[in-house]
């Protein structure tokens, strides 16, 4: 089989999107694709190759932007309130006993 | 409107950009919603371009930014209650860690007289005695298992066929009671049987001991039969009899069944739920077939995918909701599971949905033989020689070794879901759990491959498709609210 049948390219702009961002995106379409990721000059160059013989590979472009711009939106949300989360699970965990060293 | 009224609103408003986001995920729920949870599980669901808004300080609808500071999912410069609120409810999900464990199963023997398709197990013949639990080995096993911590104590006779060898689970039932009146604790015991040795004996001590039954119904007498086979061919009638005279001598509280989906039942969740309401129990447990032990073989039925499943749930599901619907009460027992874990901060601290996974902290298992294992899963995977799951053994073990042993702490602490890679930005994380043992089973590693997890699709399935029936009808959130209490 032709390779060109089972894979595609998408590029995104380093200046608008995390590496971990991109990685993250990656991992969570594994069940239907495997992509390469190559930095070159200002952009991430993604190439995507199908776990399916027979692919949409205009829809795995799609799934993979918009998977990228949700993960990146998750890191934002999570940067943002990361100090939140931090205190919210120390006030939980204060006065509960379940550390040995904590005063009763 | 009255004057106080009206001051009352004009002074919640919130103004466009004032608010700071609280910790929050999203899924893309369908082409209506987005999907919103916060760390305990409160949700709301939001247009794509609405969310998009609150996230961007935007959003000038005062109902839904009413809403998200309810939920906890934004406040105002200077707020400190909705972190304490959030820190509350989070301590309160978490509360059954430090009392660690609950359930505590024997297997008093290994031996049965059914041959059922999917058993997991390897089951020995009726007469091999040398596969019965001994009574030192099941005095060893109440000694540590009184040794936990959790003030509430479910004893589980489970084999083989635990009614093959009830003198051991008299003897048990006995020795527990009698230890307890030195723990205080609060005792319960169930035998999962098959109900088919029941006869009056068993009965009249179960009644004065106030013993539980969990069986097995697959459904309608063709196909319990099928999956489920014995000498004479009637398991069916058998199982139907026993449950009969449970509900009869001891209570219809105190017998409960479930069935274990095969390629079979597929087309015919109304039919299996039927079954269930003209016995009338009350509660359905549409449960996947096992991916353990010698369920795997071809022959046990369990020849379908995650897909196939989930459409056979969520027809079962539609099904049960159109009986309540009708007045006629029935419970899908996994969804009621979820449910408390959506719709209340009261964690039900159920083995396969938790995090810290369940294994060892919810169950633990004592063998036949005195080995320990850290759910019933580990001990199938025992079977098929892997022993990973096996904590120690009840005549050289104490509790310290088995709970603090590497083979329980190691997967504990690598799948968690607030770590676990997907797990720990996944909407869903809230109402899941980790669990160790399916994804060493299925993908050699305690984690996992998430995207590739049939545990994941199968649950975020369920999850799916309990909130958008519960977002599209009151009927079905207000079921949903009432299983969750």
């Amino acid at each position: 089989m032709p390779a060109d049948e089972t894979q595609t390219q998408v590029s995104f702009d380093r200046a608008t999107i995390d590496l971990d961002a991109l990685q993250r995106a990656v991992y969570a379409v594994a069940d239907i694709m495997s992509v390469d990721i190559a930095a070159e000059g200002d952009r991430f160059m993604c190439t995507l190759y199908s776990r399916e013989r027979e692919a949409d590979l205009g829809a795995l472009a799609h799934r993979l932007r918009t998977e990228a711009i949700d993960q990146t939106l998750r890191l934002r949300l999570a940067k943002e309130t990361g100090p939140l989360r931090n205190l919210i699970f120390a006030l939980a965990f204060s006065k509960t006993g379940l550390t040995e060293d904590e005063p009763q | 409107m009255s004057t106080s009224l009206r001051l009352s609103r004009e002074a919640s408003l919130v103004t466009p950009g004032s608010w700071q986001l609280l910790p929050l995920r999203f899924h893309r729920l369908d082409a209506r919603s987005i999907l919103l949870t916060n760390l305990v599980g409160e949700h709301v669901f939001l247009p794509e371009d609405t969310f998009l808004a609150v996230v961007a300080g935007t959003c000038g609808d005062q109902s839904i930014l009413a809403e998200l500071r309810s939920k906890h999912f934004i406040q105002l410069p200077g707020e400190r209650l909705p972190a304490e609120l959030l820190a509350i409810k989070l301590r309160t999900r978490l509360r059954r860690l430090p009392d660690s464990t609950g359930l505590h199963m024997f297997v008093v023997t290994l031996r049965c007289e059914h041959t059922c398709r999917y058993c997991q197990v390897s089951r020995q013949a009726s007469a091999k005695t040398e596969y019965d639990m001994s009574i030192e080995t099941a005095s060893r096993a109440l000694a540590l298992a009184f040794r936990s911590p959790s003030p509430h104590l479910k004893i589980e006779f489970q084999g083989g066929e635990p009614l093959l060898n009830f003198p051991l689970v008299r003897w048990i039932v006995t020795q527990a009671k009698q230890l307890n009146q030195e723990h205080g604790k609060q005792l319960a015991f169930v035998i999962a049987t098959n109900l088919a040795l029941l006869d009056g004996e068993i009965l009249d001590f179960c009644r004065e001991e106030d013993i539980y039954f969990s069986t097995s119904l697959d459904g309608p007498e063709d196909l319990h039969n099928t999956n489920r086979r014995r000498p004479g061919q009637d398991s069916w009638q058998k199982t139907v009899a026993g449950i009969k005279l449970v509900q009869e001598r001891l209570g219809s509280d105190h017998v409960s069944a479930l069935m274990t989906t095969t390629e079979a039942s597929l087309q015919r969740p109304a039919e299996i739920i039927d079954t269930y309401a003209e016995l009338g129990l009350r509660h359905v447990f549409l449960r996947p077939i096992s991916p353990y032990g010698f369920a795997l073989r071809r022959r046990s039925g369990a020849g379908y995918d995650v897909e196939r499943w989930l459409a056979f749930y969520e027809a079962g599901l539609d099904y049960i909701i159109d009986l309540n619907r009708r007045g006629v009460p029935m419970v899908e027992t996994y969804t009621s599971i979820v449910a408390k874990k959506m719709f209340t901060n009261n964690d039900p601290g159920y083995v396969d949905l938790s995090s810290p996974a369940g294994i060892g902290l919810g169950a633990l298992v004592y063998n036949y033989d005195g080995d320990v294992y850290a759910s019933d899963e580990g001990r199938m995977l025992a079977e098929m020689q892997d022993q990973t799951f096996r904590l120690g053994n009840v005549q050289d073990s104490s509790y310290a070794d088995i709970m603090l042993s590497e083979q329980l702490l190691r997967p504990l602490e690598e799948s968690l879901t607030l770590s676990a890679p997907m797990c720990n930005t996944c909407a869903f994380e809230p109402y899941c759990g980790a669990d160790p043992v399916y994804h060493h089973a299925t993908a050699g590693d305690f984690v996992g491959h998430k995207a590739m997890s049939n545990f994941c699709k199968r649950n975020m399935g369920v999850f799916t498709t309990m909130l958008t029936r519960a977002r599209d009808d009151k009927f079905t959130r207000d079921l949903f609210w009432r299983w969750s209490q």
